[in-house]
């Protein structure tokens, strides 16, 4: 095949001989401006909405710094409020811890679960249940929380059919305990979908002879499953186990929308609390602070969590 | 070919290189341009329709005088205004008018541009609006806002049933006592006597008020006000204790109140003349308006009010003080008091705003409004108001005193 010379004096036709014996050169003399140009709106988007914003707050963090009005150098004193003076950040780490704990917990159960399930059924059931178990992942969160609000209301749906099996139902959203089990009963209706799509790729992905195997050497569903499939799953595993852990640190609109917070502090999570108080309490600064201590808690979450994958990540396939 | 041949190319690549940078920034910059002149332009919430149909009845009345008055509006909904006009008022182009309620006028003060010079100039006497009003809108010593009503909280019931269950109506007086009487001849099996709210600003503290309390004073936040204290623990008590009222929920507690007067599920509900017509509308000749009950009977209102203020970092003051004025006359005031059931901050007015009302109702609001305190508040209201929120339903259901949880909010707001 014919190329052209990418420099000299004039255009000339080189022999395919030229080109197979100068690869290197031709890769060093390739034009650079396509990179650019392909990289460019990638990078700005990147440097734009996400470095310096990061930097941005970094800044602000250290500033008195109002929604209007001026800025106020006040070096560490955002920092130090927050780990000595406020209690509600420590209440709302709690809070949150909580809710990632129970809710990854009980979302990996279920989909665990659901999706050993499904891969019993028929091809056709288990892809109709896996749109029905992904729907809610698509719906939109604030009008989730209204129809769980109306539902779990004092007089709402459930407790009116929990009246009927004559059993008093809990005002869910009016007490610390069954308030926080709202939001974790909402939050895992929200998202499961997503976490038994990916753990059914992974389960799908499983060789049919080893299972098969399984099955010959007289394993039952349940040895089957916790000595051959979940270790042959638990880099799948592992994947959702991080991504629901960081999205449960973020959680913000399921209590943003259902309870406000409330009752008392019991649903006001890390979140809720920087959007407070850098939108309704008028402490951008503060809310920086309070942002770049979920950004380390969660760094720090994640990389232990990779750190203890060795224990029991299998990627022996 | 020549070097410069073999560069040739470069005007190009810079092209389509300069295009790859460019056009993301310039799609990142298309954004929003203000429509109209500043001077004439007021950032206020509109809800809905109802709230755009008032601000238009304010246009529609200025322009009865100067038919070439024009006033662009612009501004989100109620609940997301008290956050965005301070993010609005930080950017450029940003409107010289903006409203506030007097209860915000602290909290937005440093957005708000004291008028009392501007007001002198044009010959507007100050002195001429709702008193209380006008010290709701004053901080630090100058008046922040122009109100356009003064508006008290006043206790809204349903005639039938007191028909109904052979009480009569609550009359020009009217006691804590009588009230709780009231409540509990009015429960039955289908409804609560009461309908109550999990905010701060409710039956509770409108009680307090007529008690004689406050939750600020000399700008400092005094929730722990006996008078306070004891007039929230009794609304706490008509849930937990005489079970005349549903415990409210912790969130959108207001609208399920409003509801469920204008359904008949409730007796009573607390709330504001603003809310009059809608009631009016929903109960017909049923309506019946009362004073805010007191240990002594007698009418003590707590005032909440709107009013129109200057941006601080507005260019042209005086051109936007020209437009606010224009909005402010007494005609206009009287106007929308008229038309849209705002109660006038302008005593002069208050006959337009009674016409068409049961003569009784329009008494006891405007006793309300005559001898009243506005509801003043500090700058960590926002922070008062969600964290009361939150502890309220706790106190609703038995389970906290009004005492704790109040103290608890004190130390937080202070």
């Amino acid at each position: 095949m014919a190329t052209v010379a990418p420099t000299g004096s004039g255009s000339t036709i080189a022999s395919p001989t030229t080109a197979r014996t100068a690869p290197g050169a031709a890769r060093r003399r390739r034009p650079r401006w396509p990179l650019a140009l392909y990289l460019g709106p990638g990078m700005l988007g990147f440097s734009v909405f996400i470095v310096l914003p990061l930097l941005f707050s970094l800044v602000m963090s250290l500033y008195d710094w109002p929604l209007f009005g001026q800025a106020e150098f006040v070096g560490l004193e955002n920092y130090r409020r927050m780990l000595t003076g406020d209690p509600a950040f420590w209440a709302s780490l709690f809070t949150t811890v909580l809710f990632a704990i129970v809710y990854t917990a009980a979302n990996l159960a279920v989909c665990l679960g659901l999706s050993y399930w499904l891969m019993s059924l028929g091809r056709r059931w288990a892809s109709s249940f896996r749109v029905l178990f992904f729907i809610p992942v698509v719906t939109p969160m604030i009008g989730n929380a209204l129809i769980f609000r109306l539902m779990l209301n004092d007089d709402g749906v459930v407790n009116q059919m929990l009246a009927r099996l004559g059993i008093s139902g809990p005002s869910w959203l009016s007490t610390p305990g069954w308030a926080m089990v709202s939001l974790v009963l909402m939050s895992l209706w929200q998202g499961i979908g997503y976490n038994i799509i990916v753990l059914g790729a992974g389960i799908a992905g499983i060789s049919p002879s080893v299972l098969e195997a399984s099955r010959i050497d007289g394993a039952g569903p349940i040895l089957r499953f916790t000595r051959v499939i979940f270790p042959m799953l638990s880099p799948t595993v592992f994947f959702c186990t991080v991504m629901t852990v960081i999205g449960a640190f973020k959680v913000f609109a399921q209590p943003y929308a259902l309870t406000e917070g409330g009752p008392a502090n019991s649903t006001t999570t890390l979140v809720l609390l920087l959007y407070r108080n850098g939108f309704s309490y008028d402490r951008l600064g503060y809310a920086s602070a309070l942002a770049w201590a979920l950004f380390v808690v969660v760094m720090l979450i994640t990389a232990f969590q990779f750190s203890q994958q060795k224990r029991w990540v299998s990627y022996d396939s | 070919m020549t070097a410069w041949t073999a560069k040739s190319p470069h005007p190009r690549r810079r092209s389509v290189l300069g295009a790859g940078v460019v056009l993301p920034l310039a799609s990142l910059t298309a954004c929003g341009t203000p429509a109209s002149p500043p001077e004439t332009t007021l950032y206020t919430w509109i809800s809905n329709e109802n709230d755009r149909a008032q601000w238009e009845a304010f246009i529609a009345a200025a322009q009865e005088a100067d038919p070439d008055f024009e006033l662009t509006l612009e501004g989100p909904s109620f609940e997301d205004y008290w956050t965005k006009v301070k993010t609005r008022m930080s950017s450029r182009g940003t409107p010289a008018l903006l409203t506030t309620q007097a209860a915000r006028a602290q909290e937005l003060s440093a957005l708000l541009l004291p008028l009392d010079e501007l007001a002198a100039e044009a010959g507007v006497y100050l002195g001429a609006f709702n008193a209380p009003m006008i010290a709701g809108m004053t901080v630090e010593g100058t008046v922040r806002g122009i109100p356009y009503d003064a508006e008290p909280m006043a206790l809204f019931y349903n005639r039938a049933h007191f028909r109904d269950a052979g009480r009569e109506v609550p009359g020009p007086t009217y006691t804590l006592d009588r009230f709780l009487d009231d409540a509990q001849a009015l429960t039955t099996a289908e409804r609560y006597g009461v309908a109550l709210t999990s905010g701060l600003v409710g039956l509770g503290m409108a009680i307090g008020v007529a008690e004689g309390g406050a939750a600020v004073r000399d700008e400092e936040l005094t929730l722990t006000d006996p008078a306070l204290v004891d007039a929230i623990q009794f609304t706490f008590d008509l849930s937990a204790e005489h079970q005349v009222a549903a415990p409210p929920p912790a969130v959108d507690a207001d609208p399920a109140a409003q509801q469920a007067l204008m359904n008949g599920q409730v007796a009573m509900h607390l709330d504001g003349p603003w809310m009059y017509q809608a009631y009016a509308d929903a109960l017909g000749e049923d309506l019946g308006v009362a004073i805010v009950p007191s240990t002594g009977g007698e009418a003590r209102g707590m005032l909440q009010g709107s009013g129109f203020g200057i941006a601080s970092n507005a260019e042209d003051p005086s051109a936007a003080f020209a437009t606010l004025s224009a909005i402010i006359t007494p005609e206009v005031i009287g106007e929308v008091a008229r038309t849209r059931g705002t109660f006038p901050s302008l005593a002069g007015q208050e006959e337009r705003w009674t016409e068409g009302k049961n003569p009784d109702n329009a008494r006891a609001i405007t006793a309300l409004a005559h001898d009243g305190d506005p509801l003043i508040t500090t700058p960590s209201w926002n922070e008062v108001l969600a964290q009361f929120g939150q502890y309220a339903p706790e106190g609703f259901r038995g389970h906290r005193t009004a005492q704790d949880i109040l103290a608890q909010v004190q130390k937080v707001g202070a």
